[in-house]
C-alpha cells in the first residue's frame, strides 16, 4: 500500500552555463585524448619507449629506468580518463602540467644537443621524443607542449565543468 | 589551491598503483627488475633507437660501433661475409646460424631463411631452444635491423655471456635492412616454414 504524497518539489534554478565552458570542455576533451593516444602508443610499445628513455642518459639506475618505461605511458592513459570523464579535472590537470613542464625542458635540451652535433638549425632537428607521436620536428613539439601547458593550467584554474561526471573527487566544503 | 593539490596527490598515488597494475597484466609489459643495459657506461648509447636509421636523426658512425664490438671481443660481419656463410654448405648442417634479435611482430613478418628468433627483451621465451644450437654451432651471426639498432650487439653480447665463445660470435651491422636492400631471400612466419620469397 503506497501512500501518494502532494508535497511538491521546489522547483530547482536551472544552472546558468557560462559560455566559455564550451571551450573548456572541448580544451578538456582535447588534451584528454591526446594523453590516451599518445599514452597508448607508448603503452602498446613498452620496450620502445624504454630506449628513447635511455637515450637521454638522466637515469642511471635500471630500475628507475624501467618503471618510467613501463608506468608513466600508462599514468598518462588514466590522466587522459580523468579529463576525457570529467572526473578530478582539477587534480589531473595539475599532473599533466607537472609532467608537460619537465618534459618539455628534457626534449629542448635533447634537441639542442642533436641539432649542435649535426650541425643543423634548431627547427631542422626532427627526432622521436618518447612523446608517443613518432618523429616530430622540433619545434613543432615546442608549440604543441606549450599548448598543452596552456590548456592544463585553464583547466586546473576551474574550468571544464561542462559535462563532468565527478569535477572534484574531495567533498565539498560546508 | 590546497585542494586542488590534494587532489593532484591523490591521482598521483592512484594513477602510479594503476599503471604499475597495468603493466604487470599487459602481455607486452616490462620486466622490472631486469637490467636490459647491464653494459651500459656513459655516453656509450647517444642517439641509438630500435628503428632503421632515419635521416636527420643522432646516428653513431659505423665505424664507432665496430670498434666498440671489436673491444667487447665481438666479430663484426659485413655483407659480403653474411653472404658467403649463407651459402656455405655448413650453414645447412647447422654450424653456421643466424639469430633474429628483432621481436615477434617484424620476425614473422620476415626473417633470414632458418634464423632463430632471440628477442632480447623476451629472452626468457627463446633461450632454451637457441642456447643448444649457438653450442653446437661454430660460427653465430646475429643481427637486428641495422643502422642505429643495438639489440644484435646486446644480443651477442648476452650470448657471450651466457657461455658462447665469443669468437664465434659475430654482429651483422648492417641488419635486416642491407639483408632486404641486397635482394636476399626472406622467410615469413615461423622458422623453417618453408614460406621463402626471392627478391627479384
Amino acid at each position: 500500500m503506497s501512500q501518494t504524497l502532494s508535497v511538491e518539489k521546489p522547483r530547482l534554478a536551472k544552472p546558468k552555463i557560462s559560455k566559455s565552458e564550451y571551450p573548456a570542455l572541448l580544451a578538456r576533451w582535447l588534451v584528454g585524448g591526446l594523453f590516451i593516444y599518445m599514452g597508448l602508443n607508448k603503452a602498446l610499445d613498452p620496450v620502445g619507449f624504454l630506449k628513447l628513455v635511455r637515450q637521454y642518459e638522466m637515469v642511471s639506475n635500471f630500475l628507475l629506468l624501467n618503471s618510467i618505461a613501463a608506468a608513466l605511458p600508462w599514468f598518462e592513459v588514466f590522466c587522459g580518463l580523468l579529463l576525457v570523464l570529467g572526473v578530478a579535472v582539477r587534480g589531473a590537470a595539475v599532473m599533466l602540467v607537472l609532467m608537460l613542464i619537465p618534459f618539455t625542458v628534457v626534449v629542448f635540451r635533447r634537441a639542442l644537443a642533436i641539432g649542435a652535433a649535426q650541425g643543423l638549425p634548431f627547427c631542422a632537428v626532427k627526432f622521436d621524443c618518447g612523446c608517443g607521436s613518432g618523429e616530430v620536428f622540433i619545434c613543432r613539439k615546442l608549440v604543441e607542449n606549450a599548448v598543452l601547458i596552456l590548456l592544463s593550467i585553464w583547466l586546473v584554474a576551474g574550468r571544464g565543468r561542462l559535462l563532468a561526471a565527478r569535477f572534484s573527487i574531495l567533498p565539498d566544503r560546508r | 589551491m590546497r585542494r586542488t593539490l590534494l587532489e593532484a596527490l591523490l591521482v598521483a598515488v592512484t594513477g602510479a598503483l594503476l599503471a604499475f597494475a597495468a603493466n604487470a597484466l599487459s602481455p607486452r609489459g616490462l620486466r622490472l627488475t631486469r637490467n636490459f643495459f647491464p653494459h651500459d657506461r656513459a655516453g656509450a648509447n647517444p642517439g641509438q633507437t630500435n628503428a632503421p636509421a632515419a635521416p636527420g636523426t643522432n646516428v653513431p658512425p659505423v665505424q664507432l660501433v665496430a670498434e666498440r664490438l671489436r673491444q667487447a671481443g665481438l666479430q663484426v660481419a659485413d655483407s659480403n661475409r653474411v653472404a658467403r656463410l649463407f651459402h656455405d654448405p655448413a650453414y645447412q648442417q647447422s654450424l653456421v646460424i643466424f639469430i633474429d634479435s628483432r621481436d615477434d611482430q617484424h620476425y614473422r613478418a620476415g626473417h633470414v631463411p632458418g634464423a632463430y628468433q632471440l628477442d632480447y627483451y623476451r629472452k626468457e621465451n627463446y633461450l632454451d631452444k637457441v642456447l643448444p644450437a649457438c653450442q653446437a654451432a661454430q660460427q653465430i651471426l646475429v643481427y637486428c635491423y641495422g643502422g642505429s639498432c643495438e639489440d644484435s650487439e646486446l644480443t651477442a653480447t648476452l650470448l657471450g655471456d651466457a657461455g658462447i665463445p665469443k669468437e664465434r660470435l659475430s654482429v651483422y651491422l648492417g641488419g635486416f635492412t642491407e639483408w632486404t636492400n641486397n635482394r636476399m631471400p626472406i622467410e615469413i612466419g615461423d622458422r623453417n616454414s618453408g614460406q621463402i620469397e626471392k627478391q627479384n
